[in-house]
């Protein structure tokens, strides 16, 4: 009986008070659904352009690291080609002190034999020179 | 290539020579290796007979023919030298006899030295190459013996007096005067040992290393040792005897720059001016003449080694003074 009234109310577009009631309620319901998931969407959307915002800030922040690294490579590599040239010319300053050292030890040594032989020269006798009288 | 002379160097030289002369000599004949000794007598005391003479009556049966000896008047000494407390200018001597040398290969040792077998084998077997320094690791030993040792004797590890010594590449260095092997062409192209720096004796042979290296030569080890006889007044005893007084002692300071400088000879290397003289015994007697005499002082003799061309860094600056 009760879904042949309900069914002759739906010819005429009606529904009964309590599904309309309830019907009314899921609509609100779906209505506060809608709200809170756009207001999520907002909020989504708004930390997606933070995002956005912060990726290019990065990205920004990435290009200029990049370029600092590749500075610093290219200074590093300068240092590198620097030490190695100063390494030779240390080397090379070396060498030149030592061949200096043994020329004045050769230098030295030669002192020395003057200087002995010439004290032994002049201790000679006159006779036994060869000054001439 | 030995030099030498009576003066009782180590306490026992002749006998020590002696020893040597005589194992070596029969060893090389018993592999057919042609040779020569070239005996150098530097400088010798007048006060005392020639070692030829006490070498030769102590041992008849060493074969004069196989000895070029030279006397080298003991003025050159004095006139050479840069450091008076050098008393021998071994290797001005050694370039002595290089100079003069005639074999295809010129070995400079000591007096003190016996030749290894595989030092033996290698040189019998001819395979020898010019341009390349050979060089042998010495092994020190304490000999009691008063007669010529054994192979097991001088093989024996009881012998050895410390650790062998051990060749490291590029230079080879260690105990070099007591075994350098070049073909004499080669020698010739290098002039010999260092004779403008007269100041030191000692390092005078690892100075040569960098002048090979520099000339474009190669070092190698021949493969197998040679055997020292240790000896009273041996540098190898007590290198550090005169440390703190380098300049006093009698090898010179050892702390000179020898593994850092190269050098050039003059032409006339070897007193090649000096007249020779052949004597009744048949030793040529090398007369003294200040033509002979390179100058006191030649420092364009001291040069930079090629070493910065490539090749490997001779050695690491040291502070003398």
């Amino acid at each position: 009986m009760k879904r042949m009234i309900s069914g002759l109310l739906a010819m005429f577009g009606l529904v009964p008070a309590r599904r309309h009631q309830l019907l009314e309620e899921r609509v609100e319901q779906a209505k506060r659904a809608a709200q809170e998931w756009k207001a999520r969407a907002s909020e989504s959307m708004a930390r997606a352009g933070k995002l956005e915002a912060d990726l290019k800030q990065q990205t920004r922040h990435a290009q200029r690291s990049e370029l600092y690294v590749t500075k610093m490579r290219e200074r590093r590599e300068s240092l590198r080609t620097r030490l190695i040239e100063a390494e030779r010319e240390l080397m090379v300053a070396r060498e030149h002190l030592m061949a200096i050292e043994v020329k004045l030890d050769i230098l030295e040594g030669a002192a020395n034999v003057l200087d002995v032989r010439t004290r032994a020269a002049i201790s000679q006798p006159h006779n036994q020179t060869s000054a001439r009288a | 290539m030995l030099t030498g002379r009576n003066d009782g160097y180590g306490g026992d030289f002749h006998a020590r020579l002696l020893r040597t002369l005589r194992f070596n000599h029969r060893e090389l004949v018993a592999r057919g290796i042609t040779h020569e000794f070239v005996f150098v007598e530097w400088a010798p005391p007048v006060e005392r007979p020639s070692l030829r003479d006490v070498l030769f009556d102590a041992a008849p049966e060493l074969d004069r023919d196989r000895f070029a000896w030279y006397v080298v008047d003991p003025m050159y000494q004095t006139a050479l030298s840069l450091n008076p407390r050098l008393e021998y200018l071994e290797f001005l001597a050694k370039n002595v006899g290089v100079r003069r040398a005639r074999g295809q290969f010129v070995l400079t040792s000591n007096c003190d030295v016996y030749f290894g077998r595989r030092v033996l084998d290698a040189i019998g077997a001819s395979e020898l190459k010019p341009r390349v320094l050979y060089r042998a690791p010495r092994h020190d030993l304490n000999l009691s013996a008063t007669s010529v040792p054994d192979w097991e004797t001088l093989e024996d590890p009881a012998s050895l007096a410390g650790p062998a010594h051990v060749l490291k590449p590029p230079f080879m260095g260690s105990a070099t005067g007591d075994f350098a092997m070049l073909d004499r062409e080669s020698f010739h192209e290098i002039s010999g040992f260092n004779e403008v720096y007269r100041v030191a004796r000692i390092g005078i042979d690892r100075n040569l290393l960098v002048k090979v290296l520099s000339s474009g030569f190669t070092i190698a080890d021949i493969g197998g040792p040679v055997y020292h006889e240790n000896h009273e007044g041996s540098y190898r005893l007590n290198p550090r005897a005169y440390e703190g007084r380098e300049t006093e002692a009698p090898w010179g300071d050892r702390r000179w720059h020898s593994g850092g400088v190269g050098y050039v000879n003059p032409p006339t290397w070897g007193l090649q001016r000096a007249p020779a003289r052949r004597l009744e015994d048949g030793a040529v007697r090398l007369d003294f003449t200040w033509e002979a005499v390179p100058s006191l002082v030649d420092l364009r003799g001291v040069v930079l080694p090629a070493a910065r061309r490539g090749g490997p860094i001779p050695s690491q600056y040291v502070r003398k003074r």
